[in-house]
């Protein structure tokens, strides 16, 4: 893992054409794969680490976003989605093919920390082996599963028992080490600071944390299925709404609608991008409030007013999208190709609303500045804690508000702009505290910048030409994209990077349907930031990675 | 102002004596008195517990409520009062569940240890209007003595519970009771230089007899409470008490999002009303320290008989402090929370000690 080397090989080659990125390749590509959204080019299983090696170091792809496992006919496939930090636009996908009766590729672990739990889950749903992965269980099912979900020859009608006893009793074993002084600790499933039912199996010497195993898939619901057995018109959109189901709906939702209309070449009106606009950024502005609350219950106890206080200005952005959308939280309001309608009437009642809170925002953020983050205690609590140096964010693919207050500009809304964004005037909030008081500010500030597009995006709506106010493009009743092709989309969601990876196989419903969830790889960094502090520090690490184990798990 | 006090001779009457004369069941010797003490002891204890019946289910939800913009009860009784009767029965009709690993009968004893030591506390508490079951010379000794019995009651919970968040709960109580215990008798030291006497009554007179200054025109006579005479000395104690009774900022051995709820995790239904009963008598406790070294006792305008009046407000407003500091302060890591107690309050707490010390001197 050379994360301390890549600094300077990115200013050495800024722009890789695909030339360069053939040339560098060379004889390792096997053949070419062109997907919607970047070049593809198919490698050899053993030799993963040297060509993912060499497009981070020499090529400045240093931000493994996605790993996509899939089963064909003929074979398995793994797809390594590379981005980069600088130009998350210049992308480029590997695909390693790996036969059916031996799939075994190189695991990509040793280039990027990060493919460490995406291979696990490819291996723990689809079936494919990495050799030289250093932890190769699976992470979303229990250890006693039999078979792999999404691999073809899976019988979907055989029970598995899977008990409590059989898989991971944490009373039958005793922990108990005798050679050392340590005490084996499980957080969770269970426990008021989780967020969810996580599972931190931690290890303590006294109160201080030597060793942090996130246990996940609690709450695994099989949404990539679900999402592949759905027609691509109508039956997904509803879907993510339920991944970080705390008032990110709209968020969520626009990363399948962008991926779909990418695929499926459809042009959204303008004004519809405009209403999109605004109405995630009244979604980031809700997640956000509770991110900060949920994070005082971690730090401030449990009978915090905080918490109410935050909860009071998210209740009156869950009224604004409640009278957009018609739901509070599983809003099922984007269509593909625009919106479901038109903002509500009287719309002038409703922009009235809006502004109202808008203006009444920065009161609050004042408010929970002085409340909050200005507090000696807190201050204490939070600074130095929890540190996330940015080499190490990177290494490990988090993203947004985690990446951001590590000091890693990046934001996709800004370096792969899509909606109404690049016609807006803001800026992106970037911390350099590393710690977890840098993500809270972080989050706070975002906040502010989000109050400011939406703004904007009032003003535009209210002076939108009445006879233009198309909400949707005409998309046919049926979509059926060209059978192969394959994208992979991302937008920044509250948590960070939310990816759709799509294949399409010429029918109404997707061949593969692959979440990319930021809190997924945010978690992934956990022990990174706590081994060697105290359990306070890992409860208040935990809550300021914010992250929604129903994203997590999917 | 005099400062100079001379010891004074207690000539209020304790409330058994006052039972047994009342009665008449003081003529009957020996056990007379005994059965006058019994029913004094039955009175004051009823008095705290139904304080605490109060604060526990009902006053706690309230005040937090209106802390975070809520209404909380409502629905049974007025202003939702007769949730207490609905949560009693609640609490004592749940199964009482003891986990396999318990250490019994340790695990069956803390929760009666926690919940009687600080009822033994308010024995020596004056509380006005005759309520005032004993007087001995060393009563202020003796009340941190008996409050800081809970420490052993809290590790008890915590070992015998045979959990591991119990345990870290136990340990973490032991390790705060013994860092904040010696400012908080340190403190409570100077207070007696001041007073000259360990007697509680004496305490009380000293700071009602004496009078600090008087407000020119209204003809108001402050009384020199301590916690006027030196503000310092009443926030250092302050501060050193609600560590000791493990309220925020310093709830460290329960700490739910740390420890779920720390030493008291596995304690249901019986023993969860009394460890919990335990918690909120201490806060009492600990709040009728404060009345009474630092606050005048029952002492108050108006007739002497409203004495109790008072001394209930003085110590409803320190639990009401506690109350306000949940809601608006963040909890203190496990190690500060050490380091501020022995490199902080235990040196201030000297230092205000020798500074006591030393104004007493030059001005007697």
């Amino acid at each position: 893992m050379s994360t301390g080397l890549e600094e300077t090989s990115d200013a050495e080659t800024v722009d890789v054409t695909e030339a360069e990125l053939e040339a560098l390749i060379g004889d390792r590509a096997l053949a070419r794969d062109e997907h919607e959204n970047a070049p593809g080019f198919v490698v050899n299983p053993d030799e993963v680490q040297s060509v993912l090696g060499d497009l981070k170091d020499e090529a400045g792809y240093d931000h493994l976003s996605c790993v996509t496992a899939q089963q064909y006919e003929d074979r398995y496939e793994s797809i390594y989605h590379l981005k980069k930090y600088d130009d998350a636009s210049d992308e480029v996908s590997i695909v390693v093919p790996t036969t059916r009766d031996d799939p075994v590729s190189e695991s990509a672990e040793p280039v990027f920390r990060t493919a460490d739990w995406h291979e696990r889950e490819a291996y723990d749903l689809v079936g494919i082996e990495y050799a030289d992965h250093p932890d190769l269980r699976r992470i979303l099912l229990p250890e006693t599963w039999q078979g792999h979900p999404l691999s073809d020859d899976y019988d979907q009608d055989k029970p598995q028992l899977v008990t409590l006893a059989e898989h991971e009793n944490p009373l039958a074993d005793d922990h108990h080490d005798a050679e050392s002084d340590t005490m084996f600790l499980n957080v969770g499933p269970h426990h008021p600071a989780t967020h969810g039912v996580l599972h931190v199996k931690t290890v303590l010497d006294g109160e201080t944390i030597v060793d942090v195993d996130p246990d996940i898939g609690y709450l695994h619901r099989c949404e990539e299925q679900m999402c592949q057995q759905g027609t691509y018109r109508h039956q997904i959109m509803p879907y993510p709404d339920r991944w970080d189901y705390v008032s990110s709906g709209l968020l969520n939702e626009w990363a399948y609608a962008r991926a779909i209309e990418d695929l499926a070449d459809i042009e959204v009106p303008e004004y519809a991008q405009v209403i999109r606009t605004m109405g995630a950024e009244l979604c980031r502005i809700a997640s956000h409030m509770l991110a900060l609350g949920t994070f005082a219950l971690d730090v401030y106890g449990e009978f915090t007013a905080i918490f109410q206080y935050t909860f009071r200005d998210r209740e009156v952005v869950q009224d604004i999208l409640e009278d957009l959308t018609g739901q509070r939280m599983m809003f099922n309001y984007f269509r593909v190709g625009g919106v479901a309608w038109d903002l509500p009437e009287p719309r002038e009642e409703f922009f009235e609303q809006t502004r109202d809170f808008l203006d009444e925002l920065p009161a609050k953020v004042a408010e929970y500045n002085d409340m909050v983050t200005s507090n000696e205690i807190f201050q204490t609590r939070c600074i130095d804690t929890g540190v996330l140096e940015p080499d190490v964010a990177k290494d490990y693919g988090c993203t947004g508000p985690v990446a951001r207050g590590s000091g890693v500009d990046y934001d996709l809304r800004r370096d792969d702009p899509y909606g109404y964004y690049e016609h807006l005037d803001w800026d992106v909030v970037t911390r350099d505290g590393c710690d977890n008081y840098a993500r809270v500010l972080c989050r706070m500030e975002e906040v502010e910048e989000s109050a400011k597009i939406i703004e904007q995006c009032l003003d535009l709506l209210e002076e939108w030409p009445e006879d233009d106010r198309e909400v949707q493009a005409n998309v046919p009743r049926t979509l059926k994209p060209d059978a192969g092709s394959e994208i992979y989309r991302a937008v920044e969601a509250a948590k960070g990077e939310l990816g759709i990876y799509i294949r399409s196989d010429g029918t109404d419903k997707p061949g593969r349907f692959k979440i990319r969830s930021p809190c997924f790889s945010n978690l992934q960094a956990l022990p990174e930031m706590t081994e060697g502090e105290y359990i306070p520090d890992l409860v208040a690490s935990l809550g300021s990675l914010d992250i929604v184990l129903g994203e997590v798990d999917r | 102002m005099n400062t100079a006090p001379t010891p004074l001779q207690s000539d209020t009457v304790l409330l058994p004596e006052l039972i047994g004369d009342l009665t008449g069941i003081a003529e009957f010797g020996v056990a007379g008195e005994l059965l006058a003490a019994f029913i004094g002891a039955f009175i004051v204890g009823s008095l705290m517990l139904a304080m605490t019946g109060i604060a526990g289910p009902w006053a706690k939800r309230k005040i937090t409520a209106a802390f975070t913009d809520r209404i909380a009860v409502n629905h049974l009784g007025p202003g939702g009062i007769l949730v207490i009767v609905a949560d009693s029965v609640r609490l004592l009709s749940k199964e009482n569940i003891i986990p396999e690993d318990a250490d019994r009968p340790a695990y069956d004893l803390a929760p009666i240890i926690i919940a009687g030591s600080a009822l033994l506390g308010f024995a020596v508490i004056p509380m006005g209007s005759g309520i005032h079951l004993a007087d001995p010379e060393v009563g202020l000794v003796y009340v941190f003595a008996v409050a800081g019995i809970a420490s052993v009651g809290l590790m008890m919970a915590g070992y015998a519970s045979g959990n591991k968040y119990s345990m870290l709960g136990g340990l973490r109580a032991v390790a705060q009771n013994i860092a904040y215990e010696i400012p908080l008798v340190v403190t409570g030291m100077s207070v007696v230089l001041f007073a000259g006497s360990l007697r509680m009554s004496e305490i009380v007179a000293v700071q009602n007899e004496t009078t600090l200054f008087t407000i020119p025109g209204l003809e108001w006579a402050i009384p020199a409470w301590f916690a006027l005479v030196n503000p310092f000395a009443f926030v250092l104690f302050l501060i050193a008490n609600f560590a000791e009774v493990g309220r925020n900022p310093f709830d460290m051995p329960e700490a739910p999002a740390e420890l779920v709820a720390g030493y008291q995790t596995e304690y249901s239904s019986v023993y969860f009303v009394l460890v919990y009963l335990g918690e909120f008598l201490h806060i009492f406790l600990g709040g009728a320290i404060i009345t009474t070294i630092f606050l005048g006792g029952p002492a108050g305008p108006g007739p002497a008989e409203l004495g109790i009046v008072w001394f209930i407000i003085k110590i409803w407003s320190v639990f009401l402090l506690t109350q306000w500091l949940r809601s608006a302060i963040p909890r203190v890591r496990i190690d500060h929370l050490i380091e501020i107690g022995w490199k902080g309050l235990l040196v201030l707490s000297f230092a205000n000690l020798f500074l006591t010390a030393a104004i007493v001197g030059v001005i007697q």
